[in-house]
């Protein structure tokens, strides 16, 4: 039986239970210890958290687009990113004449468009703020992989549906809900599958709604207005060359390629990376040392104890046993305190930071796990370092000379 | 065969520029079941002699044959397992261990060992009965006098069946009564176990209760 295995081993004299008798002797000289290791496993825990999340919604971001080129209004390029990377609700336009104009560009393969339109509520809608993305089911490769998760057909005239973490889903569990979407009756049909970009809070709807959003007048969108047109590039093209040649044919838009998208964030995240860095590094060296300083207060003060203990048959082994069992322990604690309080906070003070507010944060659990197991190994080990030497040192002592030095 | 021999022992210390010489070259044999007593003054050398014996302090030459083995030519392990089957040592200070009871203080050499610990539980209530503190098991040493502390350590001295006992001073900074309990114990533990027993003290009223008589002078050993 595990338990009663586990009470015999707490029960009876042994290294482990000795050593747990130890720690508790200086309750206090402990717990400092260990609040150490927690506080350098915490930063390491929030800041490998923080940074894996953001280059990975970046990352999935760009693989889920599917786009090799994205064509934007000139100076509209953030707009654009701020719609894909994060939860922003923004509206741009340009004329919808421009497909024509890319399509005829050398290099370009494929070309669809996206209409954004922004939902007020009270003014035009009775939903919350969101965006509403309009597509072309007939040219789309960016939601088609989704909806067809999603639905398995085509979406209809007066028909919409929810990205995974949209307020509509989250709210009201959706299926089949009406909602007034620019004066229109709108069904909501399902939830699209989580991608883990901006594009979880949107709306998505077929451009065959257009003309009737137009008649009811209630956004501010113009006839052929369209925000975004992406590309797929013809294999051997290089999509830089292609979007350079698009920018100077049509001067009229800038072109962002898939592997620049989040640039600006991923530049930021470097120097946010450094700051963590160096904090992990200061913390990770200060608690090497505060294990170094206590354990030779402790050596110093056990060394008569330990003197006694090898007069009476303890080996080498069992000193090194003994003391290494109290670092893991405090290690232990500590790294797991430590992996618990890096969770919670990035969990709820990551959103704090303005850079990733409306960034998607989330981690698989795979993920979690990785950092979590790092974090452990890390403040185990940074603890195990700072013991080394003294206890190493009370072990060499022949076993008179440490009962006169105790 | 003698059971302990001991060879042109010596031990030097440094002490700055100077060697000085806590034992010169000391020669010894002891049987199987002697008691012995070593009287001196204070820094005589017979700490360092009992420790030598005891294997916790190497000489700087010479050696100490044991059953025909020269301790010291051993590893650490093996002088280790010397310490914990041979040897039972009876410190001149408090060398109960703060954080564990009198019964885990009895223990903790079969800990050491790896002997069995549940029989040593039963015997472990003998041990302490027999220094006549069967009803202070799960005392720890903060709330036992100074007599009955060093009586814990005598019968934690004795839970492995040592071969020789080696006492340092072991009523040193007691009182009279207590002095005499001890040296009871010591008898009574000398005639039932059979071990040999090496006494050091600078009482030579306490040393009168051993068989052979030994006194140390600045690093010499005599026959009185």
């Amino acid at each position: 039986m595990p338990s009663s295995f586990l009470f015999y081993i707490m029960k009876e004299l042994n290294l482990f239970t000795l050593s747990l008798k130890n720690l508790k002797r200086k309750g206090f000289r402990t717990g400092i210890l260990i609040f150490s290791i927690a506080l350098t496993v915490s930063i390491l825990v929030f800041g490998l958290s923080f940074i894996l999340s953001v280059n990975s919604s970046i990352k999935r971001a760009s693989d889920r687009l599917g786009a090799d080129l994205i064509v934007v209004p000139v100076g509209a390029r953030d707009y654009a990113e701020e719609v894909l990377l994060e939860t922003k609700v923004k509206s741009f336009y340009m004329d919808k004449g421009i497909v024509d104009r890319v399509k005829k560009i050398e290099g370009i393969e494929t070309v669809t468009y996206q209409t954004y339109l922004s939902t007020i509520q009270g003014a035009c809608c009775d939903i919350p703020e969101a965006m509403v993305i309009v597509f072309n089911q007939d040219t789309d490769f960016i939601v088609k992989p989704w909806l067809k998760k999603a639905i398995s057909r085509k979406l209809e005239k007066g028909e919409v549906i929810v990205g995974h973490e949209s307020l509509l889903n989250i709210g009201l569990g959706l299926m089949d809900i009406d909602a007034n979407i620019f004066g229109i009756r709108f069904k909501i049909i399902g939830a699209l599958e989580k991608t883990g970009t901006g594009l979880d809070n949107a709306l998505f709807m077929s451009d065959e709604n257009i003309e009737d959003i137009l008649k009811k007048g209630t956004s501010n969108l113009k006839p052929m207005d369209i925000s975004v047109i992406f590309t797929k590039v013809r294999k051997g093209y290089d999509p830089y060359q292609v979007g350079r040649n698009i920018e100077g044919e049509i001067i009229e838009v800038d072109v962002v390629s898939r592997s620049d998208i989040g640039k600006d964030i991923i530049h930021t995240l470097k120097d946010i990376k450094q700051i963590f860095s160096m904090a992990i590094v200061l913390a990770l060296l200060l608690s090497a040392f505060l294990s170094w300083a206590i354990f030779s207060a402790i050596a110093n003060e056990r060394s008569r104890e330990v003197g006694i203990m090898r007069a009476i048959g303890a080996k080498e082994s069992h000193i090194i046993t003994l003391f290494f069992t109290e670092v893991f322990i405090i290690g232990t604690i500590g790294s797991l305190a430590g992996i618990g309080v890096g969770i919670y906070l990035f969990i709820f003070l990551s959103k704090g930071f303005s850079i990733i507010k409306n960034i998607s944060t989330n981690i698989t659990l795979t993920g979690e796990i990785a950092i979590a197991l790092v974090a452990f190994i890390v403040g185990t080990i940074i603890c195990i370092l700072g013991a080394i030497s003294p206890i190493y040192r009370l072990k060499k002592i022949e076993p008179l000379i440490a009962i006169k030095e105790g | 065969m003698p059971q302990i021999e001991i060879v042109t022992l010596t031990k030097a210390y440094m002490i700055g520029k100077d060697t000085i010489k806590a034992l010169d070259s000391i020669s010894l044999k002891i049987n199987k079941g002697e008691f012995l007593s070593i009287v001196g003054h204070s820094g005589s050398g017979k700490t360092t002699f009992l420790s030598i014996i005891g294997g916790i302090l190497m000489p700087t030459s010479g050696k100490v044959v044991f059953d025909g083995t020269d301790i010291y030519s051993l590893n650490q392990e093996k002088l280790s397992e010397y310490r914990s089957k041979k040897v039972g040592f009876i410190f001149q200070f408090a060398s109960l261990l703060p954080v564990l009871t009198a019964k885990e203080n009895l223990l903790l050499p079969s800990v050491f060992s790896q002997k069995n610990m549940g029989n040593n539980e039963k015997k472990v209530s003998e041990y302490l009965d027999m220094v006549g503190l069967g009803d202070k098991l799960d005392a720890y040493p903060s709330q036992l006098s100074g007599g009955q502390q060093r009586r814990v350590a005598i019968a934690r001295a004795f839970i492995n069946d040592p071969e020789v006992i080696l006492a340092d001073e072991p009523t040193g900074d007691l009182d009279e009564e207590t002095e005499t309990e001890i040296m009871g114990l010591f008898k009574k533990m000398h005639e039932e176990k059979g071990a040999t027993f090496l006494l050091v003290t600078h009482s030579s009223d306490l040393a009168r209760h051993a068989r052979r008589h030994l006194r140390m002078h600045n690093g010499k050993l005599l026959e009185i």
